[in-house]
């Protein structure tokens, strides 16, 4: 019925659609895809885009009418700016895919201010990231435009989109707050939300400090109403602030299981729930210390403490002990006061609340603060839940200025393309740009707005270098994604990774002359930190892996490089505090051709939708109709194999991954909480997404569709 | 004492552990799993692209969508009650009145677009507008008689699929053409919700309607036959007209034809007859085919809106192997 003969008389948009849609044959038409980029180009963008006789002629224009910064340019001399241009354009740079010509036209590149027409192609934008973030180092530009026109590094979103524009956003994408138990924290902590909103981009909140539901003020009995409206305020923060109407505000809030108000915080995302307390935006995340897993194990009862009590009984905030650790002792003191409720039904509610709205995300404490090798206490993570840093309360006057000034965490990212830095060969110099590219953004940050970012990030230099594209790659190797050479890949190529990025880091100190601060206090500064390393080889166990990185001249440290590095490291230090953070890639991996972090595919043909482009369809990356068995879908590949995957990754990664688990619409509760078991027996850190595939009633689907007759 | 002659049947207790059409469970699992609220779907991130319609577009949308709820209207308040004298089987009358209310739901669901995107007045002028507007109340006519008392319950079925099927696409082909470019794009989530369910609701009643037709003789067999192309006729010559009117100031009237011509074959394939349109009259615009399809596959992210994936799970205890650690 559906018949796919049309061509000419289709738009791209049509074009793109027909990826979903099986030929005659019943085959996948990867072509039409192709064809839709082509005629994007063509019936879209070129005659949209501003043109200009030289490159001269453009960059005066564009200084002049205030569209690019002219500092960015000022670094360089004219004939490097004719070099360096010419040099991007040579690249021959093409979009394999319509999503990514698409995203990239509608959602970065920089256009005249009534948002008509295009002032830039790819090769402009990725020449002003360049030379922003070399900051004059001619050098550093020229491998960065390598690096990305040739794919292998990526800058995140806010680095891409904003990087030597005027009217521009931050670079930094990601942001962390603490709460504590007092009004003033509470209403700076909504202030910086707007302000880091605004700024353009994620900000997730603790709220574990705040009294709950009930709670005493000022001694009289019953008079808190807990962490809801306190989510309110800041879920309409969120929607009030976008980055000049790029994207909407988004932020999280963090919770620990034992905190009273526990299950309220989950029932906001009830679909029944009332409309007072329900949160529809927010994202949530829970944070589960080993103690409930071993409660749970046994049956019992999990105690929930009044953080306002724990606080006046340790003199420290709640989420400045471990609940672990004190759990017992905490039980029995009778000046806190405590509420109970049944572990596994804690775990199954937890799982039915994921079930309906795909919420909460998990961090695993004892896990996190286990692996953290930097001085202080982890207890929260962010939106995506790949950051794991360490944070430090802030006191405040009446007038909101600071009594004393804690740190709070900023993150920049950026992601490695798995295959083609392994096809690039020399992964060692692929990891140092990267990481000077993102140590770039880190020191050209000042989050003014907020002073205890501003001071986290000048001290700690944090960066979360992240890889993509890693099912692409296995795919294309013809590698089962799961499959033990599938975990030994991964293994070894984020051991190799880690090595990299530490030497790469352990140099700037040494150009610095300074480390980060603490890191006299880390396990980097006694060498514990690389007791795994330098103790046994990290060699491929599987042949197929073995041959893999032989074949692509991808070189992987030995033992003694390790130590080598290690005393390098105690002698210089590193000058960043954090490293590794496997975000989720939206965006940047469509336009990158790449699989979405180190996730399995969702579809071979992926439906995206986002606000700002409705649906449209992306092939997997590499995948033709002849290795299609190699492109098994997150849901058939299911979380067992996803789980192994990221742990051989997570012993590598200083901080966190981005883990989404699938399952199909008829599983239960109890697989999902399976699952989390299985996932925090294997070490993992955190856990993202919960995403539930529903397939069409045999009968009512679309005829010839690709993503509903898998 | 005189035995009182028995006026009507002795109630029964639905059972659903005794299941006469297993049919009638996996539909009913299925319509339960699907339930869904519009205060779900966050429409208000449509603001800045509704704003950014023209002023024909904006009422053009207002347009369909009213036309879309009167339709709902009836199937809520008049179909899916009028089919249920004639169920099979108990189960069958629950699966019904799920129907209805999921249509009820549909219906309140155009208000919420409208309330969240549209000015009192607009709506007000498009109300009176569907309520004069003479292809729609003439196809809402043509359905009602069907659904009368008076006529037979198989007749009542057809009526109810080309209702589901056929009818309702006409008003989806805009949502879709518009999230197909980026525009309105979680009320074309919403309109997905409704998609799913109305797909569902049509396989039902047409399957319902071929255990119907398996008791008829085969002369009382084309005699329906023949009645349900006759009212497709019918219907779809007003359709034609509608969409005329609706969608000539755009340009689209070709394409929403084309994709008339694939709904129709589509509810004449759950009657389980064969195609009326060929395959050539039923060349969807791919970008409006793919949009359709009710599965809940699509990604997205927090920075996007909600999706129209949405299940209400299985809720099954642990047990201690799951602990074992």
């Amino acid at each position: 019925m559906l018949d796919t003969g049309l061509t000419a008389e289709h738009d791209y948009h049509a074009l793109n659609a027909m990826l979903n849609l099986y030929d005659d044959e019943g085959r996948i038409q990867f072509d039409a895809d192709r064809r839709a980029a082509r005629e994007y180009f063509l019936q879209h963008v070129n005659r949209n885009t501003v043109f200009f006789h030289s490159l001269n002629e453009k960059l005066r224009y564009l200084v002049d009418e205030g569209y690019y910064e002219p500092q960015v340019l000022d670094q360089y001399d004219r004939a490097f700016l004719h070099e360096i241009w010419d040099a991007a354009y040579a690249a021959k740079f093409r979009f394999p895919t319509f999503l990514g010509a698409f995203k990239y036209y509608t959602s970065y590149t920089l256009k005249t201010r009534d948002g008509h027409r295009y002032l830039e192609r790819y090769e402009d934008r990725v020449v002003m990231n360049a030379l922003a973030l070399a900051r004059g180092d001619t050098g550093l530009a020229l491998e960065l435009i390598t690096e990305i026109l040739e794919g292998r590094f990526q800058p995140a979103t806010p680095t891409f989109l904003n990087a030597g524009k005027c009217a521009r956003g931050e670079f930094v994408s990601c942001f962390l707050l603490r709460l504590e138990d007092n009004m003033e924290s509470i209403g700076r902590g909504i202030n910086s939300a707007l302000q880091l909103s605004k700024r353009g981009g994620g900000v997730a909140l603790m709220l574990t400090n705040i009294r709950e539901h009930g709670a005493p003020i000022k001694g009289i009995e019953n008079q808190s109403s807990g962490v809801i409206p306190v989510m309110k305020l800041l879920e309409d923060s969120f929607s009030y602030a976008n980055q000049l109407g790029a994207r909407q505000g988004a932020g999280a809030v963090y919770l620990n299981a034992h905190h009273p108000d526990i299950l309220r915080f989950l029932d906001t995302k009830r679909e029944n729930a009332d409309e007072k307390i329900r949160i529809k935006t927010l994202s949530l995340g829970v944070v589960i210390p080993d103690v409930t897993f071993q409660l749970a194990k046994r049956g019992e009862d999990m105690y929930l403490f009044s953080p306002h009590d724990v606080e006046k009984v340790y003199g420290c905030a709640f989420s400045e002990i471990s609940v672990t650790e004190k759990y017992a002792e905490m039980v029995d003191d009778p000046r806190i006061r405590k509420t109970k409720i049944n572990a596994r039904a804690f775990f199954q509610t937890l799982a039915e609340i994921q079930f309906e709205s795909g919420y909460p995300y998990i961090m695993f404490e004892d896990t996190v603060n286990a692996a953290n090798p930097i001085a202080g206490r982890i207890a929260m993570s962010n939106l995506c839940s790949e950051i794991l840093q360490v944070n430090e309360a802030s006191e405040f006057n009446d007038d909101l200025s600071y009594a004393r000034m804690g740190t709070d965490i900023s993150c920049n990212l950026g992601s490695m393309n798995i295959a083609r830095a392994m096809d690039g060969g020399d992964l060692g110099a692929s990891v140092t740009t990267a990481v000077r590219a993102l140590n770039a953004v880190s020191e050209m940050s000042a989050i003014d707005s907020v002073p205890s970012i501003r001071r986290g990030n000048d001290e700690g230099h944090a960066i979360g270098l992240g890889q993509m594209n890693l099912h692409g790659f296995l795919a294309r190797e013809r590698i089962h994604y799961g499959s033990p050479e599938g975990i030994d890949f991964t293994n070894i190529y984020f051991c190799t990774v880690l090595y990299h990025a530490l030497r790469a880091s352990n140099a700037l100190a040494r150009e610095r002359g300074r480390a980060f601060k603490g890191f006299e206090r880390s396990k980097y500064a006694d060498g514990s930190f690389f007791a795994d390393y330098v103790d046994r080889d990290w060699l491929p166990e599987t042949e197929t892996v073995r041959a893999l990185f032989e074949r692509m001249g991808v070189a992987i440290p030995s033992r003694a490089e390790w130590a080598e590095l290690r005393d390098a490291v105690m002698r210089d230090g590193i000058y960043n505090r954090n490293l590794q953070a496997v975000p989720p890639t939206g965006s940047i991996s469509y336009i990158n051709y790449a699989t979405s972090s180190i996730h399995p595919i969702t579809a071979k043909i992926e439906v995206r939708k986002e606000g700002k482009i409705g649906r449209v369809y992306y092939p997997a990356p590499y995948m033709t109709n002849d290795n299609l068995e190699f492109y098994r879908d997150a849901y058939e590949i299911g979380p067992k194999a996803i789980i192994d995957t990221y742990a051989a990754a997570t012993r590598h990664v200083d901080q966190g991954l981005s883990l989404t688990l699938f399952f199909p619409a008829d599983a239960s509760t109890r697989d999902i909480n399976r699952a989390q078991i299985h996932a925090w027996k294997k070490g993992i850190k955190t856990i993202y997404y919960i995403r539930l595939r529903q397939q069409a009633l045999e009968g009512t689907e679309v005829q010839g569709c690709v993503s509903c007759t898998l | 004492m005189k035995d009182f002659a028995q006026t009507r049947p002795v109630p029964r207790a639905i059972n659903w552990n005794r299941i006469e059409d297993d049919k009638d469970l996996e539909i009913w699992n299925r319509l339960t799993a699907n339930f869904w609220l519009p205060e779900k779907v966050p429409l208000s991130n449509d603001l800045q692209s509704w704003s950014r319609l023209t002023d024909e577009e904006r009422t053009l949308t207002i347009r369909v969508f009213t036309g879309l709820t009167l339709l709902d209207t009836i199937q809520n308040a008049v179909g899916a009650p009028a089919l249920m004298p004639d169920a099979a089987t108990p189960h069958e009358e629950s699966v019904l009145t799920n129907i209805a209310f999921m249509e009820a739901v549909h219906a309140r669901s155009y208000s919420s677009v409208f309330s969240t995107l549209c000015t009192t007045a607009e709506v007000d002028e498009a109300f009176r507008w569907s309520a004069e507007n003479d292809h729609l109340q003439a196809k809402a006519r043509l359905i009602l008689d069907e659904y009368d008392a008076t006529a037979s319950p198989l007749r009542r079925k057809v009526a109810s699929v080309f209702l589901e099927s056929f009818l309702f696409y006409s008003g989806f082909y805009l949502p879709m053409h518009f999230s197909s470019r980026g525009r309105l794009t979680n009320t074309a989530d919403l309109i997905r919700l409704i998609i799913r369910d109305e797909a569902i609701h049509g396989y039902y009643i047409g399957y319902k309607f071929q255990r119907g037709m398996e008791k008829l003789t085969e002369a009382e067999r084309q005699e329906m036959k023949d009645f349900a192309f006759g009212l497709l006729f019918e219907l779809y010559e007003i359709e034609a007209r509608y969409t005329e009117e609706l969608y000539d100031p755009m340009g689209l009237t070709e394409d929403v034809k084309a994709f008339l011509h694939y709904n129709a074959n589509k509810a004449l394939q759950n009657l389980g007859f064969e195609a009326l349109f060929p395959d050539e009259a039923c060349r969807v615009n791919p970008a409006i085919l793919a949009a359709l399809s009710p599965g809940s596959d699509e990604n997205h992210d927090f920075f996007s809106g909600s999706g129209s994936s949405y299940v209400i799970g299985k809720t099954v205890a642990t047990e201690d192997e799951d602990w074992d650690f």
